[in-house]
């Protein structure tokens, strides 16, 4: 199969590329090339997984069905966004003097290894290679955020560094259990951590050991989503980190996080009644959505802001998966992708302002719309977009997690006598009405909090001395890209995206 | 053979034990050098407990990640963090959050607590390497505790690498090694995240003037 190969070669070998090559035009064109590849050959494999159904490749080790094959749709539209917008970004660090022209080699070498990393946590087949690729996402991107190497960033990437690393290594432990309980099952042990394995024989493995599993697995890549209470390291490493590398982080990097989690819980929903993890999962949305609203109603950092909002947006897709059934994991599954065009257009923007105005603070900064036209239309856009507000394509995922939730309530919530963690003695009807009140009071603070802010930042007179007027440039293309494809989306998807959520949502949903 | 099985399995279980010893030592142990010092010395419990599971079981493959963690994890990376601790000077007495007594009670704790987890799975397993499977859970809390607990960024490494100790414990003993290709993926993942960890030191030390991550305060709320 060349388009898995063209997959995972091009990352690979525009990483190695980018540590010889000097010229600075040279580097985002191979940057551009190598994405450009990797979008190509993700066009290539929707086409085949939508014709044929999953496959496997590369002898067992690559499994692409319709799931992963979306979250490569969101790693490369994401990708190839940053991709236009580090030409200008970069391009001018360099000239600002803010970075040695030297280190740009670096700098891409990392993006490559980041991307590749997150490609092979998509494609492997089996979990244990997936993980081995998160914990290189880990590696390739703490250097990406400390690039500036002041006090702070030092300090975002180590906070980064430790508290993945830490909550990775549960994973892995959670992992090794999933191991553990193929040994029982499976007769041929040297591929027993393939999904393609596992999932015929899913329905003997023993449910003590997979519900242990899934605890230590969720804890250890929920860190890597940022989902409260592990999130600590999460708004940091965003404030700290170049405009481009955040935008990947938060776009692209929470949701390979987040298919990790689906991946097993698909297999272990097969052994172990949904409630169990559809509970845990929606515990964990809550926790995240209600703690992000709340700091999103006090921040006064753009960057924190965005943070915190992407914290609050994994939530929600977190409950659209805990509520489950085909209309919770549909809405979970777009809103991840909604939530990967909105939120690195935000970081595009915030990274415009973040140039021009050199401040952080939300109070020192006016005027954007004079100042930078383009910058603030993307501001507003991803803003607007963010609070989930018609026409955007976020509004039709959130009514649909809204009202999955409305309709058939959490999973283990509302009636006791159920093995999971949360056994509350209230009426069924009782529960969904109060959780669904939940959702909607937070998401309209939320709403309240960041248009407020961005508002704020939007309108009035710039300060003193701030140039104003924009020269258009190649990183105000993906801006003027994602807020169409943000607006598109909420009428209109196209026919082969829809299919393959569809069919995306239909492998999730255990019958 | 059933003598041998028992016997070979009473031996596992003593190795494990031993690393989980060398655990409490790491928690008892006050000057950072003697911290790396029994790390190796765990590391190389590691590789025995391996290579018994290897050859008790005739799994080939075991004794290639034994050879692994003998190279990288008893040699290497000792010798990168001693380099470290050179450079950096800071052989002084450990600062630590939680003083030693209450630390080796709350590790005694985290035992008991990882057995009380591991009870309903345990009898799953072969009955070789039964018991290691909570001994290996008890290693990565202990590891993670060690995290919490000390501000040295030199001690919170030695406690991520005590917590990976835990984890191929978990993978050896219990399921007998996993797939290689994740086991070679996992050591590179090890390698390299020490080697970062390592670089990170310097440029702490470099702009802090100090390893000591209480100081790391600038971000917050």
């Amino acid at each position: 199969m060349i388009a898995v190969v063209v997959l995972l070669v091009a990352p690979l070998l525009a990483g190695g590329l980018s540590l010889v090559v000097r010229r600075s035009t040279l580097l985002h064109v191979i940057n551009l090339i190598s994405l450009g590849a990797l979008v190509t050959a993700e066009f290539v494999i929707t086409r085949t997984v939508l014709r044929d159904g999953p496959f496997t490749a590369l002898g067992q080790l690559v499994y692409l069905d319709a799931l992963s094959t979306f979250i490569l749709f969101i790693i490369g539209a994401v990708g190839l966004a940053c991709s236009f917008y580090m030409r200008s970004y970069m391009d001018e660090q360099v000239a600002q003097g803010v970075i040695a022209p030297t280190r740009l080699n670096l700098f891409f070498f990392l993006f490559h290894m980041f991307v590749l990393a997150m490609v092979v946590a998509t494609v492997a087949n089996s979990v244990g290679v997936q993980w081995v690729a998160i914990e290189a996402t880990t590696l390739a991107t703490t250097f990406l955020i400390a690039f500036w190497r002041r006090r702070e960033s030092l300090e975002a990437g180590w906070k980064y560094l430790i508290l993945c690393s830490v909550g990775i290594s549960l994973a892995l432990f959670g992992v090794v259990l999933l191991y553990y309980s193929s040994l029982q099952v499976l007769s041929d042990v040297s591929q027993g951590l393939n999904v393609t394995q596992l999932l015929p024989v899913a329905d003997r493995l023993n449910p003590q050991v997979l519900k242990l599993a899934f605890i230590f697995i969720l804890v250890g890549y929920g860190t890597k989503v940022g989902l409260v209470p592990m999130h600590s390291w999460l708004p940091d490493a965003y404030t700290e980190a170049p405009a481009p590398v955040v935008a990947m982080l938060a776009g692209v990097l929470e949701v390979v996080a987040v298919y990790a989690i689906l991946r097993v819980r698909m297999i272990i929903d097969h052994a172990v009644p949904v409630d169990f993890t559809g509970g845990l999962l929606a515990l964990l949305g809550f926790a995240s959505f209600v703690t992000a609203t709340f700091f999103i109603l006090i921040q006064h950092n753009y960057k924190r802001l965005f943070a915190y909002s992407s914290i609050e947006h994994m939530g929600i897709a977190m409950i659209g998966f805990g509520v489950g059934g085909a209309l919770g994991t549909f809405g979970g599954l777009f809103h991840l992708l909604n939530h990967g065009l909105a939120k690195s257009m935000a970081f595009f923007a915030a990274g415009n302002v973040h140039r021009r105005f050199h401040t952080v603070e939300i109070d020192h900064v006016q005027g954007v719309a004079i100042a930078q036209p383009w910058t603030a239309f993307g501001l507003m856009t991803s803003g607007l977009a963010l609070s989930a507000l018609p026409p955007f394509a976020a509004f039709a995922s959130e009514f649909q997690i809204v009202a999955a939730l409305a309709s058939q309530g959490v999973p283990g919530v509302g009636f006791t006598g159920t093995e999971g963690m949360v056994t509350v003695a209230l009426s069924d009807q009782f529960s969904r009405v109060a959780l669904a009140s939940v959702f909607l009071v937070s998401a309209v603070l939320s709403f309240g909090g960041l248009l407020y802010r961005m508002t704020g930042m939007v309108w009035g007179i710039p300060r003193e001395g701030i140039v104003r007027g924009e020269i258009w440039t190649l990183g105000h293309l993906p801006i003027i890209f994602l807020a169409g494809a943000l607006v598109g989306f909420g009428f209109f998807l196209p026919q082969p995206l829809q299919q393959l959520l569809e069919q995306a949502a239909t492998i999730l949903v255990i019958q | 053979m059933q003598v041998l099985s028992s016997i070979g399995s009473q031996l596992v279980n003593v190795c494990s034990a031993l690393l989980l010893l060398t655990c409490f030592a790491i928690v008892a142990q006050r000057r950072l050098s003697a911290c790396v010092d029994l790390f190796a010395l765990q590391s190389a419990f590691l590789v025995v407990t391996a290579a018994l599971v290897a050859y008790l079981t005739g799994n080939q493959h075991i004794y290639i990640a034994a050879a692994l963690t003998g190279v990288i994890k008893v040699i290497i990376i000792p010798r990168v963090l001693k380099k470290i601790i050179d450079r950096l000077n800071v052989k002084r007495e450990l600062v630590m959050y939680i003083n030693v007594q209450a630390g080796l009670l709350i590790c005694g704790g985290l035992v008991m607590l990882a057995f009380f987890i591991s009870q309903p799975i345990i009898p799953l397993g072969s009955l070789l390497t039964r018991d290691s499977l909570a001994i290996a859970l008890a290693i990565v809390l202990i590891g993670l505790f060690t995290m919490i607990a000390r501000q040295k960024a030199v001690t919170q490494l030695v406690g991520f690498l005590v917590m990976e100790n835990g984890l191929f414990l978990g993978a050896t003993a219990a399921t007998h090694g996993m797939p290689l290709i994740v086991e070679l993926g996992v050591f590179f993942d090890v390698l390299i995240a020490a080697l970062i960890a390592g670089i990170y030191t310097n440029r702490l030390q470099d702009a802090f003037d100090s390893v000591d991550t209480s100081r790391l305060t600038a971000l917050k709320e």
